[in-house]
């Protein structure tokens, strides 16, 4: 009973400690993957302050579809008109799963540097390529894999600046559209710093200028006036009647870092890089993060912060004039993820209570106009014919908006997420596709060979038990020598003699005994003898004695 | 579990599914998905084996070679249908099935019953066990089985054959040592008043004659005549060279046959008898009359197994003090491996027991199952005869008992060599 106990209770151990390695393990992954302490943000389907509902409302309201992206932007390769999407990435918050794939070498790498895997930045070139047009929101997450594919990168470090929103304070930083930095007069931007955006108020309509002003353009020639529902994408410019583009752009930024150019790891067909705002040249970064800035001649451990003008915007093309009307797409980088939160994009909703109680007035920016103008930029429609813009949005036009770099707050949400990550990465990953037919033929095979339907009953009547005696004594039984024993023994019997009378008995009598010549010679004649002879001597010795 | 069928569909569909997704396929993705919801719609409707299972057999208590009459009774006794059931008795692989069959398909509503009948020879001896019933139920499609079983069991024993030897007995030019019952003016077991005696303790209480108690005051004891003229004595060689043959003809099969007919006859006389059986061990069975003693002989008898090799003298010395003087003991052996056996039968004959050594010729038993040369097979029975003769020789009767040989046959043919 003692063992049995000892046995039960190293069950019950080993139990314990597999459901407690597991636990472990599984609560690693999770603390990995979900962050359960800190809320979701920069969602376009939530409705809170940091959120970005306020622009899809906008772009549902022109009759654009938006969709989120839950999983991976591998996705993107199936989509089959990417010259009316676009795709808006806002604060990549957390790195990918590193999961075994083919780099771009057809090299297999188990993990990637930041954010996204080469497949997935693969798939967004391609979409690029193809004319899509992303707009990329960042400031210290993980985006640069991606922003280095088209020849930038993040600082990843908060940019400073003496062009801020006094009313609130040095987080928010206002920045424009234009090559030559705004300044401010007192606590205000200075309008006479004020310019336009750099392509899109040029004059060329095939050199880049923006559709809506070309569109303007068209039905000013034309003479014609539109409603505010007729203006469509452009709507954002509508004034009395007719389009009225205006190209600056007052934007206003929130907790900023800085975009450099670093062509080091650009795709190749990425052509242009625009730089399409930037900070004062009084801007500093605090490089080191502890809050301070430290500024030299050189960069050192006394000085390690960094002081002068700054990118906050940059816009890579396919085509060397961004123009809509030419083939390949676009990507605006802008340094803030928050640049489209419903806070400042909307910032007469927030001021009214719309996202919650306000504690200090949003001021006025054209974050929204910036952005719609993006949006009208990509997803216009053209006539085939004339090549004209239209006005309104394609039939195809569609926002996709990339949800999942997005720390989620609910386990549920993020295992859907993770999960659906899996499943399309199973899915559109060339070595995980590979795994996957593998997979699934081991998986048939296992099936064909192992999995069987349990067999039929039938009764079997077996009774089928032999004892086979020892066949090794078989030869030693044609012995010569073991026929003369058996022989003499029967001899012996026959004559009721005692084995010490036997063995005592003179040659002579025993022969007289025996009184068959042929068995006497047997007996006392040591020769060999031929088979034949054998058996005959055998017949004899069975039938000697018989009466 | 699911069938093989259900692992299929569901691979299948997961594959579909995948490489739908894979080449963007959707009615390819839609055809895995319906493979993949049919499963799971099929496994909510899922049969049980939640039966009541009775059995009833025509005996339990039989002869080898006898029919045994089964008849199982399966009711469901759930509120739903069973959906395909199978049912199975496990019936041991010994016993073969003459007529009917030990399983059925049912499909049986709430409280509904089926019968199983079925009949199955016993052609060997020993202690079995019919059950437990196996159980199997599946769905509709055949998509998910599971099985079980009820832990309802049959037993029962198998007797060896009982052959009539008593016209052997008649016939035989053996002496007429067994003279069938008589009453012996000595004290033992028995029915008739032989006298009193006082009490000591131990001695039943049924036994005390309360008259006398009444009468002189001290507790007096009845004691009764012996009843049986004679203890017979049976040893039965049940070492592992025993099995040399097929299953159903081997020493020890003749042997177990041998023993139980010679111990019906004689306990039909009335005479007491014993059993000892040896092999790697020694079992005794005290010498005793009657029913209950034939039941023990026989139990004993089915089962025996071929094991071990203990000498026939290591028997004998062991238990000449139990033998009852100059009462007759059958050995049943094929004396075969043991050089003990000519001075265990010299001792016996040597104490006044008349010996009768019945032997089993087991190299005729060995040409059965074995190819043995013509000379080594003539060579081995000659070994054997002079064995024989040297047991004879000692004052025993032995029978050479072959294999093609009725045993009444082979008592008949005693001789003293």
């Amino acid at each position: 009973m003692a063992v049995d106990g000892n046995s039960k209770l190293k069950r019950i151990g080993l139990q314990f400690a597999f459901w407690g390695v597991l636990a472990v393990l599984f609560g690693t992954l999770m603390i990995n993957f979900v962050n359960f302490g800190q809320p979701n943000q920069l969602s376009a389907y939530d409705n809170d302050w940091d959120d970005l509902s306020a622009f899809r409302q906008d772009i549902n309201d022109m009759g654009i579809e938006t969709k989120s992206l839950v999983s991976s932007p591998l996705l993107l390769e199936e989509l089959e008109d990417p010259r009316n999407v676009t795709f808006v990435i806002a604060g990549v918050e957390r790195d990918t799963i590193s999961l075994p794939q083919f780099s771009g070498e057809s090299v297999v790498t188990f993990a990637s540097e930041d954010g996204y895997s080469p497949s997935e930045v693969d798939a967004i070139v391609d979409f690029v390529v193809k004319g899509g047009t992303v707009i990329v929101f960042e400031d210290y997450g993980y985006a640069n894999t991606i922003a280095e594919k088209f020849g930038v990168k993040f600082k990843r470090a908060q940019l400073y600046d003496t062009v801020y929103v006094h009313e609130l304070d040095y987080n928010y930083i206002w920045t424009c559209m234009q090559l030559a930095p705004c300044g401010m007069n007192g606590t205000v931007i200075d309008p006479t710093t004020i310019e336009s955006h750099s392509r899109w108020n040029i004059t060329d309509p095939l050199a880049g200028r923006h559709i809506c002003a070309v569109w303007a353009d068209l039905m000013a020639l034309n003479g014609t006036t539109v409603t505010e529902e007729e203006a469509g994408l452009c709507a954002q410019h509508h004034q009395d009647g007719l389009i009225r583009y205006n190209a600056s752009y007052q934007m206003l930024l929130n907790n900023i870092t800085s975009i450099d150019i670093d062509e080091t790891n650009k795709h190749s067909s990425m052509i242009t890089q625009g730089i399409r705002s930037v900070s004062s040249s009084e801007a500093t970064i605090d490089m080191n993060g502890d809050g301070e800035i430290w500024i030299g001649s050189g960069l050192n451990a006394d000085t390690p912060d960094l002081w002068g003008q700054f990118n906050t915007s940059i816009e890579v093309c396919v085509s060397a004039t961004c123009s809509p009307f030419e083939s390949g797409g676009r990507v605006h980088f802008v340094a803030d993820g928050s640049t489209l939160i419903n806070a400042i994009y909307d910032y007469e909703g927030f001021n009214r209570g719309d996202y919650g109680p306000v504690t200090k007035e949003m001021p006025a920016n054209d974050n929204r106009k910036w952005a719609l103008d993006v949006i009208a930029e990509s997803l216009m429609a053209i006539d085939p014919v004339t090549g004209m813009p239209l006005g309104e949005a394609s039939p195809t036009a569609m926002v996709i908006f990339d949800e999942s770099r997005h720390v989620q707050s609910n386990v549920a949400t993020d295992t859907y997420n993770m999960l659906y990550f899996v499943l399309v990465y199973f899915t559109g990953e060339g070595l995980a596709k590979l795994l996957l037919f593998i997979a699934l033929f081991v998986l048939f095979e296992g099936v064909l060979l192992k999995k069987k339907d349990p067999d039929p009953w039938r009764h079997v009547f077996s009774i089928i038990y032999y004892g086979f005696g020892d066949a090794n004594r078989y030869s030693y039984y044609a012995k010569n020598n073991k026929i003369k024993q058996v022989f003499l023994s029967k001899v012996r019997n026959q004559n009721g003699l005692t084995r010490e009378e036997f063995d005592s008995m003179p040659a002579r009598e025993l022969q007289a005994m025996i009184a068959d010549p042929v068995l006497v010679k047997f007996v006392f004649e040591n020769r060999t003898f031929t088979l034949e002879q054998t058996v005959a001597i055998v017949k004899r010795v069975k039938v000697w004695g018989r009466v | 579990m699911w069938t093989r069928k259900a692992s299929f569909t569901f691979a299948g569909g997961i594959s579909l599914i995948l490489i739908g997704m894979m080449i963007s396929n959707h009615q390819m993705m839609i055809l895995g998905l319906s493979f993949v919801a049919f499963i799971v719609a099929n496994s909510w409707i899922s049969g049980h084996g939640d039966v009541e299972v009775q059995r009833t057999l025509s005996a339990d208590n039989l002869y080898k070679g006898d029919d045994l009459y089964v008849e199982l009774l399966v009711t469901n006794r759930s509120g739903r249908r069973t959906q395909t059931l199978e049912v199975y008795d496990n019936v041991p692989h010994e016993m073969k099935l003459r007529s009917g069959l030990n399983q059925m398909k049912m499909n049986l509503g709430p409280g509904e019953s089926a019968r199983i009948r079925y009949v199955l020879r016993c052609p060997l001896r020993g202690h079995f066990s019919i059950g437990p019933v196996s159980l199997r139920y599946r769905n509709t499609f055949n998509l998910s089985v599971e099985e079980m079983f009820v832990d309802h069991h049959s037993d029962m024993i198998v007797f060896p054959q009982l052959r009539d030897v008593e016209e052997a007995f008649i016939r035989s030019r053996t002496p007429k040592m067994y003279t069938g019952a008589t009453t012996l003016r000595t004290p033992g077991p028995g029915t008739e008043f032989y006298s009193l005696r006082e009490y000591v303790p131990g001695d039943p209480f049924k036994n005390i004659n309360w008259k006398a108690f009444a009468r002189t005051g001290d507790l007096m004891i009845n004691e009764k005549c012996r009843d049986a003229v004679t203890d017979l004595y049976i040893i039965l060689d049940s070492r592992d060279i025993a099995r040399i043959g097929t299953v159903l003809k081997n020493p020890l099969e003749m042997g177990t046959v041998a023993a139980a007919s010679l111990a019906s006859f004689f306990l039909q006389r009335r005479d007491s008898v014993s059993l000892i059986i040896y092999d790697e061990k020694l079992s005794y069975l005290p010498p005793d009359t009657g029913d209950k003693q034939h039941f023990k002989i026989l139990s004993s008898l089915a089962g025996v197994a071929p094991q071990g090799a203990m000498p026939l003298q290591a028997v004998t010395n062991s238990l000449a003090a139990r033998f009852s003087r100059g009462s007759p003991i059958f050995i049943i052996s094929s004396c075969e491996g043991d050089g003990t056996v000519p001075a265990a039968i010299r001792d016996l004959v040597g104490r006044g027991h008349e010996v009768t050594v019945l032997s089993p010729s087991s190299i005729d038993f060995e040409r059965l199952v074995s190819r043995i040369p013509r000379m080594s097979y003539e060579v081995l029975k000659i070994e054997r005869q002079n064995r024989m003769t040297s047991l004879a020789g000692f004052g025993s009767q032995v029978i050479d008992w072959m294999p093609d040989m009725d045993l009444s046959q082979a008592l008949l043919q005693v001789r003293g060599y």
